[in-house]
């Protein structure tokens, strides 16, 4: 989906930022901030969660705030599912998340891939 | 605590976030399908009691989660394969396997109920995080409902493509109820089928946080504050920092 949305933009994205943090190599804008939000909130360390969210709402206003917290949580509930359902996860993005796209990402690294085999 | 959403949040929440999370609240308290009221709320509670439990940040911290032994700190309402789902779901999801999932069955849970709990799990997580990125309180789960759970079961259920059973889309027949937007829903989306009554309530409280369906391939339009790519940005750290491979 990261994929899919950053060539319709045609905004670089480096894959690998997904399991290793951002890099140069992200060109979305306002990616630092939206990113260190999105992580404090994985954290649930509150001070952490209010120090990033201030960032967001200083550069992007209230609806971007909201709007970045909302959709990071949704994330905290579709893995759940994926995760305990055992739902089969070459099927992601309509069967579009190629092993090389994984690869390139470092999910395949991930703990249920390697326990696949 | 809060008893309303999002009370007295520095930030204007948008309506329809606040009506959502209302409404799957109310739902959340309902009769379900294999669990009454009163179970349903006691799994709210568990799931909240695992983000303080010390086992599971030891399994968390370890480097494989069969490493460590030991008890989970739990309310004491739910029983031990109940427990182990919640907490293991709520605190390293990204580590579970098949062999667990069987294991978790073995202890006593139906595959309906274990799907039940799962939609619980999903739809607390979504709106305890939304409200804590927001700086305000966790919710109050409402008061307990009386009634009876439907006890509805998909016949076109089945174990196939994932390890607890799935009504594809051609598999729906008209006694489950509206199930999906379109035939080509994806599996994050068929997850929950089994249980139909809760796969609908799911969605119908996370579309209002990501996506509603007819716009997630649409990926040059935003109906959100931020951009498409900034959306999934933020979705796919979120997803890696769980290892979530889907």
């Amino acid at each position: 989906m990261l994929r899919e949305s950053t060539q319709i933009a045609d905004t670089e994205v480096e894959l690998k930022d997904v399991t290793e943090g951002l890099s140069d190599g992200t060109q979305i804008p306002n990616a630092e901030a939206l990113v260190n939000f999105a992580e404090a909130i994985v954290s649930r360390d509150c001070a952490r969660i209010a120090e990033t969210r201030k960032v967001v709402f200083d550069t992007l206003g209230n609806d971007a705030t909201v709007d970045a917290g909302a959709v990071a949580s949704a994330f905290h509930g579709f893995v759940r599912i994926a995760d305990t359902i055992g739902i089969p996860y070459d099927t992601a993005a309509q069967g579009q998340d190629a092993p090389e796209i994984r690869e390139a990402a470092g999910i395949n690294d991930f703990y249920r891939i390697q326990q696949a085999g | 605590m809060s008893s309303i959403p999002f009370e007295n949040c520095d930030y204007e929440v948008r309506q329809n976030l606040i009506d959502a999370h209302q409404e799957a609240w109310a739902k959340i308290a309902a009769p379900g399908t294999w669990l009454d009221s009163e179970q349903r709320l006691a799994v709210v509670a568990e799931i909240r009691q695992a983000r303080s439990c010390d086992f599971c940040h030891e399994i968390k911290d370890a480097l494989s989660p069969n490493a460590v032994t030991g008890v989970h700190t739990a309310t004491g309402a739910l029983s031990d394969a109940e427990v182990e789902l919640i907490h293991r779901g709520v605190s390293d999801p990204g580590r579970l396997s098949q062999k667990w999932t069987q294991d978790v069955l073995a202890g006593g849970l139906s595959e309906g109920e274990y799907v039940e709990i799962v939609g619980i799990i999903a739809s607390v997580m979504i709106m305890d995080t939304a409200t804590t990125a927001l700086g305000c309180p966790d919710t109050d789960a409402p008061e307990v409902v009386t009634g009876e759970p439907s006890r509805y079961q998909p016949p076109g259920a089945r174990v196939e493509a994932a390890w607890l059973p799935i009504v594809e889309p051609e598999d729906a027949v008209e006694a489950d109820g509206p199930m999906y937007p379109s035939p080509k829903a994806g599996y994050i989306y068929r997850g929950l089928s089994s249980v139909p009554e809760s796969m609908r309530n799911y969605w119908a409280m996370a579309n209002e946080h990501y996506l509603p369906g007819q716009y997630v391939y649409q990926f040059d339009q935003t109906i959100r504050a931020i951009s498409r790519p900034q959306m999934e940005l933020m979705a796919a750290r979120g997803s890696g920092l769980h290892q979530c491979a889907y």
